[in-house]
């Protein structure tokens, strides 16, 4: 077997897909140490700069949950819970590290569970403040610099300025590259279909950073030789936390809509912005994963009127439904996902005054579940064809 | 709009304590002196427990309205399902936090109407000036439900204290990093005053805020000594008490009150032991309460496991405080109120990391355990899974798990049902699980 996977572009995320964390199991195999990470709030600039992999963990919708429950209680995001039980059962057993973020109750509070269990040789909570103001950003360069002194002497050395700015300068290169591949959603019909783009994305979270450059460049070059689609009855945004299988995505063009834009994990919510580079590249990283990344888990000041407010928390949902030229909204909603299970009506109310049609489902992140929304969403397609 | 049912007919709990058999009346004024400061034009918060805030409102003399307590009420009454209903009807769903799905339904209903919906707990809860939430390693619906309930009060102005702690880590010790938490903890509770200066017509105090913090110090440690005499045999007061006498603990900190209170159950407490009079008359098994919020609508639960003989002289829940004199520093010394407030809460979270590092592969979670199940002489360990809050609950299974992996295997029961959801809740199931227990401790004592 070739070491490095032969194919090239969507061939190539399909394999790393299909096989997760194939290409990390090379690479350790090589020599290489493998880091391990939650959520989309883990700066893997950080862990690229130290010289390991980043590999974010993903669940599996087809794999029902049957070893997480002796230790991981049932009320947490069955996400979480799913990705617990696939790293119980050995799938990550080539991690080397393990970087939990604060994100929402059900990744920090069973951060103890996650490490206690996996007794890895290195694990880091990084304790991300909640606002946005001036003194959590200050705090939030605090703890960066805690995880990367923490994590530079599991390295066995510092991690320098100049490998941080080199680091960023490659994640935002990676992010360019998505956003390029998201120009092709624009399109009428889409020149990538939101199953494609699901997958590369999630190929992508289990990639260095320089190969998962070269792989999208490969997959942009490819669907835009391949060119046009076919027509569809809809053009549809999904919104939610971490879709990291393409179960759903699928079940929604099969049902004769493409998906065209996001608000997801993988996807535009983690790769629409960028790190500024600043003199100090805690500034710059701080400021992007706080204040840049727009998501549920974060707390945003009011400013301004409720309008306004709202306005904030939720434009960039709205321009992307003018810029993609979204028919309907999916807001799809894991069930015990506290931060965005609180936004519900009101991200819902915002959309639908714009003029944009919303279905709310809330799921429970397995394929039986997925299967039982099929009748809802083409009911909600006929809702959009008949207006 | 929201089907109105009857409330069902609710077992009182008997109280081992005559202190603790004050704490109804006490909620009861409580709510009311909330509803009295409405008409008096008073500013009001919506306030959680367990954020530091404590001491700053009472000192700028603003009401606070403890949402998670009028939430409790509803539960507690039997009375909470049709604000349940109506949070659902809004689109939240059910697997959030029931204490906020049921502030939220109730915000929705009142705010539809104009007024209180029909027959509502205890007079109801009112529209506040302000919303005091926190962001914090602790629990999502602190920074959440304030802002979703602005989908209902959009006039309503919300801050958040931003309030971590530390988390125990094997790469390196809490002090390391203390320094900055209390500055950032610092700077979040200066952002407070100013908030509450401009969004109210009080000014702080800080010469009052001062003596509260000192108040609160001291009510911490009468506190911590008054449970502490709860080590006695048999025990005088039970879990059951603990679950009204947290009142005091969380809604009325910084108060004369509190401190007054826990003097009073300091003596009864004293005088129980002296006569040798336990929560039982005849204790067979002494139990930790070890995790978990109480289910509110079935706190008589704790009468069954009284039938048993099984008593509980101590638990995790609601026991937020700690001995300040047992910290590493010296409290007193520190005389602005703010930073002083700050290493409190810096101090409290991280209490038990010392003890963890001395024994291998333990946790701060674990050990405060292992110290109760030591200094209490319990015999098994009861604990309650409720389904809809991820901040408490998550990690009990684990800690269970570990306590016995690095101390010693240890009878152990989680119960499952929620804070204030009862249809989450089956009494005769409950019963034959309680039953179930105590009888491999029967064998474990023998
Ligand atoms: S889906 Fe929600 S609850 Fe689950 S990990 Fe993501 S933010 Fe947290
Ligand atoms: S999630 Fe838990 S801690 Fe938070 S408000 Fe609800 S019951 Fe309280």
């Amino acid at each position: 077997m070739p070491e490095k996977s032969a194919l090239k572009g969507l061939a190539e995320a399909d394999r790393y897909y299909q096989d997760y964390g194939l290409r990390a199991r090379e690479l350790k195999k090589q020599g290489k140490k493998i880091i391990g990470y939650l959520c989309a709030f883990t700066p893997a600039e950080v862990i690229t700069a130290a010289g390991f992999v980043p590999v974010r963990i993903k669940g599996d919708v087809n794999e029902p949950i049957t070893k997480a429950d002796t230790e991981m209680e049932t009320i947490i995001c069955p996400l979480v819970r799913s990705c617990f039980d696939m790293a119980l059962k050995g799938h990550y057993e080539y991690l080397d590290g393990l970087v939990v973020p604060h994100a929402c109750d059900s990744i920090c509070r069973t951060y103890d569970i996650w490490k206690y269990n996996l007794k890895l040789p290195y694990a880091h909570f990084i304790n991300m403040p909640h606002g946005t103001d001036d003194a959590s950003l200050a705090f939030y360069q605090d703890v960066l610099n805690t995880f990367r002194t923490s994590l530079g002497k599991f390295a066995g050395k510092e991690i320098s300025n100049q490998a941080l700015a080199e680091a960023i300068k490659l994640h935002n290169q990676n992010r360019a590259k998505v956003k390029e591949l998201y120009e092709l959603r624009k399109a009428s019909p889409p020149l990538v279909s939101g199953e494609e783009l699901t997958k590369v994305l999630i190929a992508v979270m289990s990639l260095p950073v320089e190969e998962s450059i070269k792989m999208l460049g490969e997959v942009i070059a490819e669907m835009k030789e391949r060119g046009v689609s076919a027509q569809k009855q809809a053009r549809i945004m999904v919104i939610g936390a971490q879709v990291d299988d393409i179960a759903f995505i699928k079940l929604i063009e099969d049902s004769g809509a493409w998906v065209v834009a996001d608000d997801l994990c993988p996807g535009a919510r983690e790769f629409l912005s960028s790190v500024d580079v600043t003199a100090d590249p805690v500034v710059g990283l701080a400021d992007r994963y706080l204040r840049k990344i727009k998501c549920g888990r974060t707390y945003r000041e009011m400013k301004g009127n409720y309008e306004e407010y709202l306005e904030d928390r939720f434009g960039h949902m709205g321009r992307m439904i003018d810029d993609f030229g979204v028919d309907g909204v999916v807001l799809y909603i894991y069930k015990y996902c506290d931060p965005y299970g609180f936004e519900v009506p009101q991200i819902k109310s915002y959309i639908e005054a714009k003029g944009t049609p919303v279905l709310y489902l809330e799921d429970e992140y397995s394929m039986s579940t997925i299967g039982r929304l099929r009748t809802r969403i083409q009911a909600f397609l006929e809702l959009l064809g008949s207006k | 709009m929201t089907e109105e049912k009857k409330p069902e007919e609710r077992k009182k709990r008997r109280t081992a304590t005559e202190a603790a058999s004050r704490i109804g009346p006490m909620v009861k004024a409580m709510v009311g002196e909330v509803m009295q400061a409405k008409e008096e034009k008073k500013p009001i918060a919506y306030s959680f427990i367990c954020c530091c805030y404590d001491e700053i409102i009472r000192a700028m003399d603003i009401v606070p309205h403890w949402v998670e307590n009028y939430a409790g009420i509803c539960g507690a009454k039997r009375d909470a399902q049709r604000f349940l209903e109506r949070a659902e009807a809004e689109n939240f769903s059910r697997s959030l936090c029931t204490y906020a799905l049921c502030g939220l339904g109730f915000d929705a209903w009142r705010e539809e109407l104009g007024e209180m919906p029909p027959e509502s707990p205890w007079g109801g809860q009112v529209k506040p000036d302000v919303m005091l939430g926190s962001g914090q390693m602790l629990c999502d619906p602190r920074n959440k439900w304030f802002q979703a309930a602005q989908h209902y009060m959009p006039d309503v102005p919300v801050y958040d204290v931003g309030l971590p702690w530390p988390s125990y880590e094997s790469d390196y010790d809490y002090r390391e990093v203390q320094e900055y938490y209390v500055s950032y903890i610092v700077e979040e509770l200066k952002g407070l005053v100013k908030f509450l200066e401009k969004h109210t017509d009080r000014k702080m105090d800080w010469e009052n805020l001062s003596e509260l913090v000192d108040l609160t110090d001291k009510t911490w440690n009468l506190i911590w000594e008054t449970y502490e005499l709860r080590q006695a045999v048999p025990s005088p007061m039970g879990t059951g008490d603990a679950m009204n006498t947290m009142v005091p603990i969380v809604f009325m900190m910084g108060t004369q009150q509190a401190y007054d209170f826990f003097q009073d159950l300091n003596k009864e407490l004293k005088e129980k032991i002296a006569k040798k009079e336990g929560e039982v008359p005849d204790e067979k098994y002494r139990l930790l309460w070890g995790g978990g919020l109480p289910a509110w609508f079935a706190l008589s639960d704790f009468n069954y496991f009284n039938s048993k003989g099984a008593v509980f002289p101590v638990e995790t829940t609601y026991r937020m405080i700690e001995a300040t004199y047992n910290f590493d520093i010296d409290l007193s010394k520190i005389s602005d109120p703010l930073e002083h407030i700050a290493w409190r809460w810096v101090k409290f979270w991280t209490y038990w990391h010392d003890r963890a590092r001395k024994r291998p592969g333990s946790h701060p979670d674990v050990e405060r355990l292992i110290k109760y199940i030591e200094d209490y002489k319990i015999d098994g360990i009861v604990m309650h899974e409720a389904f809809s809050c991820r901040s408490w609950h998550p990690g009990l299974i684990w800690q269970l798990n570990l306590l016995k992996k690095v101390y010693r295997d240890i009878p152990s029961l989680v119960l499952e049902s929620d804070i204030v959801d009862i249809s989450s809740y089956n009494e005769a199931d409950t019963r034959a699980r309680i039953d179930a227990f105590i009888d491999p401790l029967e064998a474990v004592k023998r």
